[in-house]
């Protein structure tokens, strides 16, 4: 009765083996990712020296990085205070944005996807908003209008924040940032 | 006197007893057997997990189906990089696309020779990239580093470089930027910035504008 054993063996390796290496690449890996703040981002994803974990996860779909050289993308998915994104909320990103040649900063929904709301506006770029006294950025996350930058969010659900940050020095060295480096995200209020 | 002329000694009346004594201890004993064989066979188990996993996760690149660079093979072949925001009809959008941003993709395959990108510069800033086959970025440089508006490279093998290298004359340097692919087949990505939602048409027209095309 050697071939029950060998079954277990091998029922256990390949399916335990099949089904961690699809959960480690369904989403963005954990590997070689930098948190700073709120913002995550993963530095080596448009760099030659990719892990095989980002590489799998990229291979699996039709994603276009930015290069190392080209630009870095970081991703909210908390505010500052750690909470979940909820579009039941207002939320206030202000604050100041690394050395770039220039920036956007996006709402998608938890998949990276566009939001499809009513109003064409899912994000502003640096040569959009308009600023304060001081010169930075202070856009306001709400499902109904808001006085100045206004970035309109669904009825409910949860979302993402993206911000690109174009032709930036810092794309090799992310995780070196200072959290007071990134814009801000704090949660005005919820209904 | 041996052991077993002892036992013999034991009188018939106690047998049965000593044998219900010595039962839970056989039950015991091949119960732990069982256990520890069960043990090892999961750690053999979880070992081969260990290296299906890690297999299955090298792998996926090469065996994918559903990445950029197979989805928009199409796309390029008549000499200047096609539009990808949007795809042409029939095609899968960008994954993770930026709404300010325009990108224009022309596929690659080296095996009939490297593939020289020409590019010109404008007032909108200007990346280009090559991403191989599977995932991942090759090569990325933006208009930054334009000589005179124009950015322009060569991507090739290395078996092509070396190729290159040992047809170049001697003692003269090549003005040509040279860009190694890993892989034969891959995409070159012309990503424009829209600052202000009306430059997205001069966007379009600079990052389908990249010419792309045989090196010689």
């Amino acid at each position: 009765m050697r071939v029950l054993p060998l079954a277990y063996v091998i029922a256990l390796g390949a399916g335990l083996g099949l089904v961690s290496a699809r959960y480690a690449v369904a989403e963005r890996p954990w590997f070689g990712r930098a948190q700073v703040g709120a913002w995550t981002s993963w530095p080596n994803s448009g760099a030659r020296d990719i892990d095989p974990y980002m590489r799998a996860y990229l291979a699996r779909g039709v994603h276009l990085p930015l290069g190392a050289g080209e630009g870095l993308e970081l991703i909210a998915k908390e505010d500052d205070a750690g909470q979940g994104l909820d579009a039941r909320c207002r939320y206030l990103v202000s604050g100041a944005t690394p050395p770039a040649r220039g920036w956007s900063l996006g709402v998608t929904d938890p998949s990276g996807r566009s939001l499809q709301l009513p109003i064409e506006r899912e994000s502003f770029t640096d040569a959009e908003i308009v600023r304060g006294e001081r010169g930075g950025m202070r856009i306001a996350l709400a499902t109904t209008p808001e006085t100045g930058n206004w970035l309109p969010l669904p009825a409910g659900g949860r979302f993402q924040l993206r911000l690109r940050l174009y032709d930036t020095p810092i794309s090799s060295h992310a995780g070196e940032l200072r959290p007071d480096a990134l814009p801000r995200i704090t949660r005005t209020d919820c209904r | 006197m041996s052991a077993i002329d002892d036992s013999l000694m034991v009188p018939a009346a106690e047998q049965p007893a000593a044998r219900a004594r010595a039962l839970p201890r056989r039950l015991l004993s091949r119960l732990g057997s069982g256990l520890l064989r069960l043990v090892l066979l999961t750690l053999a188990g979880l070992l081969l997990a260990g290296i299906v996993h890690i297999v299955t996760v090298l792998r996926i690149p090469v065996l994918a189906t559903h990445d950029a660079a197979t989805v928009y093979a199409a796309l390029g072949a008549n000499g200047h990089a096609d539009l990808a925001t949007p795809p042409p009809a029939g095609l899968p959008a960008i994954l993770d696309g930026a709404p300010n941003s325009v990108a224009a993709v022309c596929s690659y395959d080296l095996a009939a020779g490297p593939l020289r990108v020409v590019a010109r510069t404008g007032s909108l800033p200007l990346g280009l990239t090559v991403h191989r086959r599977g995932g991942g970025v090759a090569y990325a440089i933006t208009d930054r580093a334009a000589i005179r508006g124009v950015l322009e490279f060569v991507v090739m093998t290395q078996e092509q470089l070396d190729e290159r290298l040992a047809n170049d004359e001697e003692g003269e340097t090549s003005r040509e930027l040279r860009v190694i692919s890993p892989s034969l087949q891959g995409l070159v990505v012309a990503r424009v910035v829209v600052s202000r939602a009306f430059d997205r048409s001069e966007a379009e027209a600079l990052a389908t504008g990249v010419a792309c095309g045989m090196a010689d």
